[in-house]
């Protein structure tokens, strides 16, 4: 009797209240040894198979790797370009992005959970700063994200899971949509498309960064049917997840790259317009060449009056 | 019943337990996921049965509340229907007893069923056929399951 008076008095606050959520994180913490202890046969095996790896294979993956890094920053010096100009144009705009998002490196342990929901337990909690609603990546695409943390772990819900939609856009053409889990390993689907919206099958699917949960630009998945079922509203259009969300060991979880990076952003700027007040009256009459300068570097900043922090670089970019 | 020759041993029910917690959480191959016994309500059961003094009602709410925070149900589900299975078998656990294996693993079945009916209840309207069959396994488990839980009493004489 005592046992259902409990058992109802949790229902109600685990479901309702949100500052239970204490007591839960302390009891994934007092679980955290069995889960670790479950994912040790995995790891083990894992480790007895770098061990007794043989030379060759060795080889060959350092090979391999290598010609795929030289590609990779091969493309990285254009990138680096691009990044650059993307920035100042988004500037002149007057909008805020960051391209770049600082991640940290996180494993699954191996635990099977209910194969019912579409959970998975990360090896990084609270003390790594990990916090609710944090993005998690893996190499290919989105993952999911962080909904419950705990002193030493945390648990991650994937893209799959039905209560899970995430806001996207197609690559082609910007359309924005939602893309909801249907569980059970299924693929996901794209929500409250018209006949008319303009998707085909192979679309590259993005995170659009409404909501502001997801970094902008990470790939969700592909189109890979798209159908318009005769008396229906909506058409019924089938995603598959980029990242490797059964296979993939380790992930990235995003870490807020917004406070981070603005600190060595924001500092020069202040630096720089006092700079500039300071030049403009005292040094009047200047070579001809300074002169041009300042004005168009004040109007550019005036122009770009919007919340984005500048980098004296961009500014420069902007001048030449 | 607090004499010390009367309870001993109670550290192998909590081993137990705790490896039957470590095999619904080990990892298997994706096809036999969907068939994994309910380890530990199994495990429980043995114990509520064989000794109704030690295993009560609360020792199962416990459990069922740590498996609520490993696998991520809503607190107090599990602890219910661990709770209420506990209940039932301790119940009738002088009747139990004395029914041959087959009969109890019959009663297995119920109770493993009540158990996923409520945990599917809680869950939502999901349902595929599939999410039966851990019932089905643990009922045919219930042999194998007994025997070793019973040596393990009798060789550790827990009491």
């Amino acid at each position: 009797m005592l046992a259902l008076l409990a058992s109802l008095a949790l229902f109600f606050l685990d479901s309702r209240l949100d500052y239970f959520k204490p007591v839960r994180s302390a009891l994934s913490t007092l679980v955290y040894p069995i889960q670790a202890t479950a994912s040790l046969p995995t790891n083990f095996a894992d480790w007895m198979g770098d061990f007794f790896q043989d030379r060759e294979q060795l080889q060959e993956q350092i090979t391999v790797m290598s010609a795929t890094n030289k590609l990779q920053s091969i493309r990285l010096q254009k990138m680096q370009a691009l990044e650059r100009e993307n920035m100042r144009l988004r500037e002149l705009l007057g909008s805020s992005f960051r391209l770049q998002e600082r991640v940290q490196v996180a494993e699954l342990l191996t635990v099977d959970l209910d194969p019912f929901s579409q959970q998975v337990i990360i090896d990084k909690g609270n003390n790594y700063g990990v916090y609710v609603g944090q993005p998690v990546l893996d190499a290919h695409g989105v993952m999911g994200q962080v909904t419950e943390t705990s002193h030493l772990s945390s648990r991650v819900v994937l893209l799959t899971d039905p209560s899970h939609s995430i806001p996207v856009q197609i690559n082609r053409n910007g359309l924005r949509a939602v893309v909801t889990g249907r569980g059970l390993g299924e693929e996901l689907q794209m929500d409250f498309l018209p006949h008319n919206a303009d998707v085909r099958k192979g679309d590259l699917l993005v995170t659009s960064g409404l909501g502001g949960r997801f970094p902008v630009g990470y790939p969700v998945g592909k189109v890979v049917s798209v159908d318009f079922p005769q008396g229906k509203a909506f058409a019924d259009i089938k995603v598959e997840p980029a990242a490797n969300l059964s296979t993939s060991r380790e992930v990235m979880l995003v870490l807020p790259g917004e406070k981070i990076h603005t600190e060595p952003l924001l500092a020069p700027t202040p630096a720089a317009s006092e700079a500039q007040a300071t030049a403009e009256p005292t040094v009047p009459a200047m070579s001809a060449e300074q002169e041009t300068v300042t004005p168009a570097a004040s109007s550019a900043e005036t122009t770009v009056t919007a919340p984005q922090t500048q980098t004296e670089e961009a500014a420069d970019g902007d001048k030449r | 019943m607090a004499t010390s020759a009367e309870s001993r041993n109670g550290f192998v029910i909590v081993i137990t337990v705790i490896i039957a917690m470590l095999l619904m959480l080990a990892p298997l191959p994706d096809f036999a996921r969907y068939f994994r016994p309910e380890w530990v309500v199994m495990t429980l059961i043995y114990w509520a049965m064989a000794l109704p003094h030690r295993v009560s009602i609360g020792v199962g709410w416990l459990t069922g509340l740590l498996m609520d925070a490993m696998m991520g149900t809503t607190l107090g589900i599990m602890a219910f229907s661990y709770a209420l299975a506990v209940y039932l078998i301790a119940r009738f656990h002088l009747q139990l007893r004395q029914y041959p294996l087959w009969q109890q693993a019959l009663t297995i079945f119920s109770v493993v069923l009540l158990v996923h009916l409520i945990a599917i209840i809680a869950a939502g309207p999901e349902i595929d056929w599939i999410i039966w069959m851990p019932v089905l396994t643990s009922t045919l488990m219930w042999p194998i399951m007994y025997a070793v839980l019973r040596k393990i009493r009798r060789t550790f004489q827990v009491s």
